[in-house]
């Protein structure tokens, strides 16, 4: 059974002593849980915050496991449910307990409470903090997220760091011993190197490698790593150049990016808005990134590789000093919508494209042209004039999806009359 | 009957030959001297869309290889393949074969020839001397400044203006007179007006309002309204009253659900600002038009069509607090 288990979960800390790094959070949490048992502590919740795979969860399940208390637990999934929320205020509100141990409330991943859906839990937690008579951890990657700002000032913040790539070493080695693999000591170094301090991925990385190889070695390590690079390299550049407190810092994540510049140009475009809140920063962020874009035109249209450092510098640096004060926040980047709807509206654009490749020869001009100067105004006519539409359709051997495409809903009125057979040529 | 196939106006109303232009007179009268010596030089047609470049390329090869012509022409579009590659690849295959008949050599047509990048046009330059011997060039441009100046100094250069209003409106009334469409004089000018001498523009606005019945100001306003997207009204008002994100979703509409061009867009957004529907102070909109031809230009010049409308709505969402509409 327990073969199965995802390493993540089998080699979860049971304890204290096994858990890695953190010491500064350990302490903080440690001196702060002391100060509950005296009495009254100075804040009566604490806000575990940091990147994700740092810890924040385990370390909370091996310190309840060390100090024997009955850990009740919720996450992201159930906070819409009010019964839960309340099932959690009566426990947190009496001092009883069926085993005689303490407890221990933890809310994971708070920052997960959406505004709206969830409208009420930010409340629905205040209330159980005020209430509780044990201790309340919370949990969340982004401790400024605006959502949970009430939550963030009731709390003490304990802040859990990426952790050090020698403290990821450790973890693994162990690991592999543990599992009797032979792992070579640079092949688990690349892996720590390329998880940043995410000691999960570290470890997904590890067990794939190993499940599939049966070895670690430093070449398989680049491999796979080089593979997951793909889509990791954004968010990691972009948390660099916006959150970059001087220039220097700003240049670096750019030139180290490892992702071609226009794929970045891309992702920042996509979360200056993100990031930045008043129009004033907005405006001059994009500004920096339209200028950059255009040397990267020049670039391409004259074949001056020399204006790149131009485009890098207005990129990274220009966007980040945008900002009036420095602020260095977390934020969550996503993937740029713009991807995602060009995947979703492929098909439209195909059939947008035939009809271009079909009339472009006959109009002696280009598709693109068509396409902006053509396709509007034939839009017009099969919404507007079936008899004509069909005409048109049977002249360029417009298909049933073309004619869909150009008429819309008027489609069906179009399509009976291009199904009754032709009388005579053409006009 | 009216299933049977309808022909778009824009191509059955096309001049076949060069007898049945009508404008670019000068021009004209030049290429007829090219038909009558069966020779001419490597020719650049410059000047706005919708004159008649590409148009005329077509009858001067139409005069010249009679009906069959376009066995005798390549035509390349640079806007569809940008890649020198395919340039070079196809024009050697079409320069190969030598012509039988008594005009020695072939035509290559390549339309919108400035959007090629300074690379290909080098590389197109050689394809111009390599070929000399067998082909004639025409190059059909917008902007004959992006053209490099080697090609343009290999080349006859003819430069296309804007149709006249009673160009156009004549052609106009002579199209709706054969096709049996009732129309008002105004209804035809306000096409003028509305198709900044761009004579297939004017001739689509013309057939779409025809669709629609009788073809008036109203129609016509009607057909102009309906195949440029209102949204790009809305995104700038939402960009002016400060919600820059919603501004940027409705560009993203723009772009992948319209199909537009981040050039269609700065030219209806240059459009729309000196419209009165927009509550602005004047100073504004001088302020806006300005930027607008800066981000024009840029996208000219190469850039991205997202980030720089971005670039402007943001632009706009910063400003418009100082002028806020009433």
């Amino acid at each position: 059974m327990s073969e199965n288990l995802p390493w993540i979960i089998k080699y979860r800390p049971r304890t204290l002593e096994e858990f890695v790094d953190q010491e500064e959070a350990r302490k903080t949490f440690i001196a702060w849980y002391e100060q509950w048992k005296a009495g009254r502590p100075e804040k009566k919740a604490v806000l575990l915050h940091g990147p994700a795979g740092t810890g924040k969860s385990s370390f909370v399940q091996a310190f309840a496991n060390s100090y024997n208390l009955e850990l009740y637990e919720m996450n992201a999934s159930d906070y819409r449910r009010k019964s839960d929320i309340d099932r959690l205020v009566r426990v947190a509100a009496s001092t009883g307990s069926l085993s005689g141990r303490g407890k221990l409330i933890f809310l994971d991943e708070v920052d997960g409470l959406n505004p709206k859906s969830d409208e009420g839990g930010v409340e629905a937690i205040l209330q159980l903090i005020e209430v509780s008579k044990h201790p309340v951890v919370m949990a969340a990657n982004d401790a400024y997220s605006p959502n949970i700002r009430s939550l963030r000032d009731v709390s003490l913040l304990i802040e859990f760091k990426r952790l050090r790539e020698t403290a990821v070493v450790q973890a693994l080695s162990r690991i592999c011993e543990k599992e009797g693999i032979h792992c070579e000591q640079e092949g688990l170094k690349e892996i720590a190197r390329r998880s940043e301090g995410d000691l999960r991925s570290a470890i997904n990385d590890l067990q794939a490698i190993a499940e599939a190889y049966g070895r670690v070695t430093l070449e398989l390590a680049k491999a796979l790593s080089a593979y997951r690079n793909r889509e990791y390299a954004p968010f990691e550049a972009l948390r660099r150049i916006f959150n970059a407190k001087y220039i220097f810092q700003a240049r670096d994540a750019i030139s180290s990016a490892n992702i071609d510049y226009d794929t970045l140009k891309i992702w920042i475009n996509e979360h200056i808005p993100t990031y930045y809140d008043t129009p004033e920063e907005v405006s001059r962020a994009y500004e920096a990134l339209s200028r950059a874009d255009v040397y990267l035109g020049r670039i391409i249209k004259s074949g001056s590789w020399d204006l790149l450092a131009y485009a890098m510098e207005l990129m990274g640096p220009g966007v980040a000093f945008s900002r009036k004060t420095y602020k260095g926040k977390f934020v969550k980047f996503t993937y740029p919508e713009r991807f995602r709807l060009l995947s979703e509206t492929r098909k439209a654009r195909e059939i947008r494209d035939s009809i271009a490749e079909a009339l472009a020869r006959r109009l002696l001009t280009s598709k693109a042209t068509v396409r902006s100067e053509v396709i509007p105004y034939l839009k017009v006519i099969f919404t507007s004039n079936p008899k004509m539409a069909a005409g048109i359709a049977r002249e360029y051997g417009l298909t049933e999806e073309m004619v869909k495409f150009l008429a819309g809903n008027k489609a069906g009125e179009v399509l009976s009359y291009l199904k009754k057979p032709s009388r005579g040529r053409r006009s | 009957m009216s299933e049977q196939p309808f022909l778009l106006w824009a191509e059955k109303y096309r001049p076949r030959t060069l007898d049945e232009v009508v404008n670019q007179k000068e021009i004209v009268a030049r290429l007829k001297k090219f038909v009558e010596e069966k020779n001419m030089p490597h020719l650049l047609f410059a000047g706005p869309p919708g004159t008649g470049k590409t148009t005329l390329a077509h009858c001067l090869a139409h005069d010249l290889y009679g009906d069959n012509y376009r066995q005798y022409m390549l035509e390349l579009n640079a806007s569809d393949e940008r890649g020198i590659d395919v340039i070079r690849s196809k024009v050697k295959e079409f320069a190969r074969t030598r012509v039988a008949g008594d005009v020695p050599f072939k035509i290559i047509l390549l339309d919108e020839a400035d959007n090629m990048t300074a690379d290909a046009q080098q590389a197109l330059r050689r394809l111009m001397e390599l070929y000399t011997a067998t082909t004639r060039f025409i190059l059909a441009a917008n902007y004959p400044s992006k053209i490099i100046e080697p090609i343009q100094s290999r080349c006859a250069v003819f430069r296309f203006t804007p149709l006249s209003k009673e160009d156009v409106v004549g052609r106009l009334k002579y199209i709706a007179e054969k096709e049996n469409v009732k129309y008002s004089e105004d209804a035809l000018e306000t096409i003028y007006d509305l198709s900044e001498g761009d004579m297939r523009k004017a001739i689509n606005i013309l057939q779409a309002a025809s669709a629609l019945g009788e073809v008036t100001v109203e129609t016509v306003y009607k057909v102009v309204g309906l195949a440029h997207p209102r949204e790009v009204r809305q995104m700038l008002q939402l960009a002016l009253n400060g919600n820059f994100t919603e501004a940027r979703s409705k560009l993203r509409d723009l772009m992948l659900n319209y199909g537009l061009s981040g050039l269609d867009i700065i030219k209806q957004i240059h459009r729309e600002i000196f419209s009165s529907d927009l509550k602005l102070p004047d100073e504004a909109r001088i302020l806006i038009a300005d930027l607008a031809g800066e981000i024009q230009f840029r996208l000219v010049e190469g850039a991205d069509d997202e980030i720089q409308l971005n670039a402007f709505l943001a632009r706009l969402a910063f400003m418009g607090r100082k002028f806020k509409p009433t």
